[in-house]
């Protein structure tokens, strides 16, 4: 069973700041989970305890049940996949091919393995016509998705992902979507900042809403949007349809243009 | 977190209200003094002075920790060479066999020694009381060219800069399954897949950095430049500038007449004409 | 009285006159590429306008952007052909720096945007204007005015280097505003804020606009774009495959094939349109969108 969960987590910047004030959560199964607030919020200082970039300065970090100090980083790089949010920092060999092999062969794959992983993955992320090309060369979505490609190709079951959304055009964004569909399809745990709403609200049953280092709702995406207070506490805009929903005076708290139909029917024939 | 600029913390002391251009003046006129001095004496004194102004000014601690830390290692290699190897020993105080230690050795060793760490010394107070921003503010003021400034400031940037990057890049590929932890030899073969990404990413910051300063008007022809650091020189930097300009030149003075046995001065020990 | 003025001027001369950038055949291909980044484009925009520019990513919109401030092709090398007029000055014979007089750019990444020369905020935002020679009078009261426009105010002590993410776009903008530029050109300049942050600058864009700014902005937020742009353009694989108001452009069939999804109000009102439920039509505002959606549930 593939399980984060942190205990009472704290951390403190070297300058002091307290970016985690005792975070208690604990996130299951294979539900993608979009952790959202504003800048600032401690969202990205979260994460980064999931793979032990950061170490808490007080309370507990337990991957799949193991305390997140037992390892180095490095070591838990086939269990936690983490996406950077600057794929500048991440690449760095000669070709988008070296890029995706380079986790497995760390690993001590075989190579028949490697090339069926190398094959499907780059064709998810999309990049299959482009596995001679020097990183350098690609523009910024497609360094991106390699940057996930390469994380992918180690196939871990909780991969962490930091504003994917961030510069996305709709075909990065559909392509995005898929993945995470892959991801939940294939059992594994996706966890994602992001700050694009309508991303969020698509693709996303769980939801965790940070504030000034602390969790301040978490739970299903209806019951999160519903409460459009907590929201304003965290500084998280609705996205459009939701907000036009609320406007117009449905009961109901809609994403989809579909759902906003279905809702407008079912309100008419309950007041009839 | 990498300080950027400089390594500049206000303590609010005297010495950090001073005119940049007054605490050059104070290095270059402190340690011109010491070298044209006969002997060591002066620089010794002069040393003495700095201990001082550095307590004053909050930074005795690590001031006597860079006096010490250099200056001794310094000294007794020096003594060591000079004393016992240099040609213009006459005098013999020490004979331990394999060395001979000459009296004019060791004097020369002595002023060397003296007058590095006057340099040394006020150079280190200027850069540990002035803000590199206020210091280039004044250069420009004195007519300076924009141009370089930049440069002084944006050298003094790199370091911290490529620093931090460093540090993004090392986690980012540690969660790559890299160890950049362990042995030296495995530390180092970590190093080479770092390295990649922060030279390359450190051109494309030039390059880009380029592009911003000419968007921001760097290139900008025909205008005197303004700054939003202001340096005020008041009255007291002045004087202090000048007087010690005719520090400096009294010395100067003093030091060629007695080149020229013109007169004879109360030199302690030994001064080598 | 002015040439253009004179009722025998040419009518060229008069249009362009009122046109704040005027692209003129322009086409452009980056050295050591294989295609043209920009084929053969021409547009203007009006003085005052708020122009967004749309398209999927490597349809040519930041090498666009890059354009009107002269880095492309002074900073980015390659082939070029035709011209770009920046309130009638070519930006071929002029140099970025002089350029920078009349049009202000924020860059995507906002880290690009500062000079790494400052030791605080205050000093960074004041960069330019020192450049222009203004005096410190001026610099301090302009300084703090964009500080508490852009809620930098509290961090104006602070290092550059030492800000978050969200701060340093703050700061970015700051320095670009600062310098109280004619056209200011926005190139996805709010992807690191979180919504509220990013609706909040967006404000004072609108601001700017209000008081005669003319504003060219590079976003993928539709919603935004539909609501709030006089013009919008789509560029697709370096040509322009539509420009008109939001409404316009935005009902066009082909709208996908050019890689830009329309935006969620517009959906809505189609969708309750066309399924009959309301008879408010098709419309890319929100209020429009309200509305339908109002009159459905009636």
């Amino acid at each position: 069973m593939l399980s984060v969960e942190t205990r009472n987590l704290e951390y403190r910047y070297g300058s002091g700041h307290r970016a985690l004030k005792g975070v208690n959560l604990s996130l299951q199964g294979n539900d993608p989970v979009a952790i959202i607030g504003q800048n600032g919020a401690g969202k990205t200082t979260l994460v980064k305890h999931f793979n032990g970039i950061l170490r808490p300065t007080s309370g507990n970090v337990l991957i799949n049940g193991v305390d997140v100090n037992e390892r180095s980083t490095a070591r838990w790089a086939g269990t936690v996949g983490y996406v950077f949010q600057n794929p500048d920092d991440q690449l760095f060999l000669e070709t988008v091919r070296k890029e995706l092999e380079f986790g497995p062969l760390q690993m001590g794959l075989d190579e028949r393995v490697i090339a069926d992983r190398l094959e499907r993955i780059s064709g998810l992320v999309g990049l299959d016509d482009k596995l001679d090309v020097h990183p350098f060369d690609l523009t910024a979505t497609e360094k991106k998705f390699c940057t996930i490609g390469a994380v992918l190709m180690m196939e871990p079951g909780i991969v962490v992902f930091d504003e994917p959304t961030c510069g996305q055009d709709m075909a990065g964004n559909r392509r995005l979507e898929q993945i995470i569909k892959t991801l939940a399809r294939q059992n594994r745990l996706c966890i994602t900042i992001s700050h694009d709403m309508k991303f969020v609200t698509r693709n996303f049953r769980r939801v965790v809403v940070m504030n000034q280092g602390n969790v301040l709702v978490d739970g299903d995406v209806d019951e999160v949007f519903s409460q459009p207070d907590v929201l304003r506490r965290s500084f998280v805009a609705p996205p459009p349809i939701t907000k036009v929903g609320r406007a117009a005076g449905l009961k109901e708290t809609v994403f989809t243009v579909e759902g906003l139909m279905d809702a407008v029917k079912r309100q008419k024939e309950s007041e009839v | 977190m990498a300080h950027a600029l400089n390594s500049f913390h206000s303590l609010g002391t005297p010495l950090e209200r001073m005119h940049p251009i007054t605490k050059i003046v104070a290095v270059l006129a402190l340690g011109l003094s010491a070298l044209l001095w006969p002997d060591f004496t002066l620089g010794a004194a002069l040393v003495l002075v700095l201990v001082v102004v550095a307590f004053l000014s909050k930074l005795g601690h690590p001031f006597m920790k860079l006096i010490l830390g250099f200056g001794v290692p310094v000294a007794v290699m020096l003594l060591f060479i000079q004393g016992g190897y240099s040609s213009r020993n006459v005098t013999i105080i020490a004979d331990w066999g394999f060395v001979r230690f000459g009296l004019e050795g060791i004097e020369h060793a002595a002023k060397l020694v003296t007058t590095l760490l006057v340099f040394l010394g006020s150079f280190y107070l200027m850069n540990k009381t002035t803000y590199a921003g206020r210091l280039v503010a004044a250069l420009t003021q004195v007519g300076v060219s924009s141009k370089i400034g930049y440069l002084i400031l944006a050298s003094l940037n790199v370091v911290p800069q490529m620093q931090l990057r460093l540090a993004v890049i090392q986690q980012a590929q540690n969660a790559r399954g890299l160890d950049t932890q362990g042995g030296l030899v495995a530390r180092l073969k970590a190093y080479i897949p770092i390295l990649g990404p922060v030279v390359l990413s450190s051109l494309t910051d030039a390059q880009e950095r380029g592009m911003t300063l000419e968007t921001r008007g760097f290139g900008i022809d025909g205008v005197r430049r303004t700054s939003y650091v202001q340096v005020h020189a008041r009255r007291a930097d002045f004087v202090v500038g000048c007087g010690l300009l005719l520090f400096l030149i009294m010395v100067a003075v003093l030091s060629v007449m007695w080149h020229c046995g013109i007169i004879p001065l109360p030199v302690l020990i030994g001064g080598s004409r | 009285m002015a040439l253009w003025d004179h009722p025998l001027a040419g009518t060229d001369r008069g249009f362009e006159m009122s046109a704040s950038i005027a692209v003129r055949n322009f086409s452009f291909e980056y050295q050591g590429a294989d295609a043209r980044a920009l084929k053969n484009v021409n547009f203007e925009i009006m003085k005052g306008d708020f122009f967004c520019i749309i398209g999927a990513n490597g349809a040519g919109k930041s090498t666009l952007c890059n354009a009107f401030v002269g880095l492309v092709p002074h900073y980015f090398s390659g082939k070029i052909r035709g011209d770009i007029l920046v309130e009638g000055k070519s930006m071929r014979q002029s140099t970025v720096a002089q350029l920078s007089e009349t049009i202000g750019l924020v860059f995507q990444n906002p880290f690009n945007q500062l000079s790494y020369t400052a030791g605080t905020v205050a000093e960074e935002l004041a960069y330019s204007l020192g450049n222009r020679g203004i005096a410190y009078e001026e610099m301090e009261r302009r300084v703090q005015d964009v500080a508490r426009m852009m809620r930098i105010d509290d961090i104006l002590d602070r290092n550059p280097a030492e800000l978050s993410g969200g701060q340093v776009q703050r700061v970015a903008f700051g320095s670009t505003f600062i310098m109280q530029p004619e056209i200011l050109v926005l190139d996805e300049c709010t992807t690191q804020l979180d919504p509220m942050g990013g609706e909040e600058i967006f404000d004072i864009v609108r601001r700017l606009n209000e008081r005669g700014v003319t504003i060219v902005m590079v976003d993928h937020d539709m919603e935004r774009v539909a609501e709030h742009a006089d013009k919008v353009m789509v560029l697709d694989r370096g040509k322009v495959a539509a420009l008109g108001t939001p409404q316009e452009v935005f009902s066009a069939a082909d709208l996908d094939v050019h890689g830009v999804e329309a935006p969620d109000f517009l959906k809505i009102t189609r969708s309750l349109y066309e399924a009959g439920m309301s008879g408010h039509k098709p419309d890319v505002t929100q209020s429009g969108a309200i509305d339908a959606t109002r009159e459905a549930l009636c």
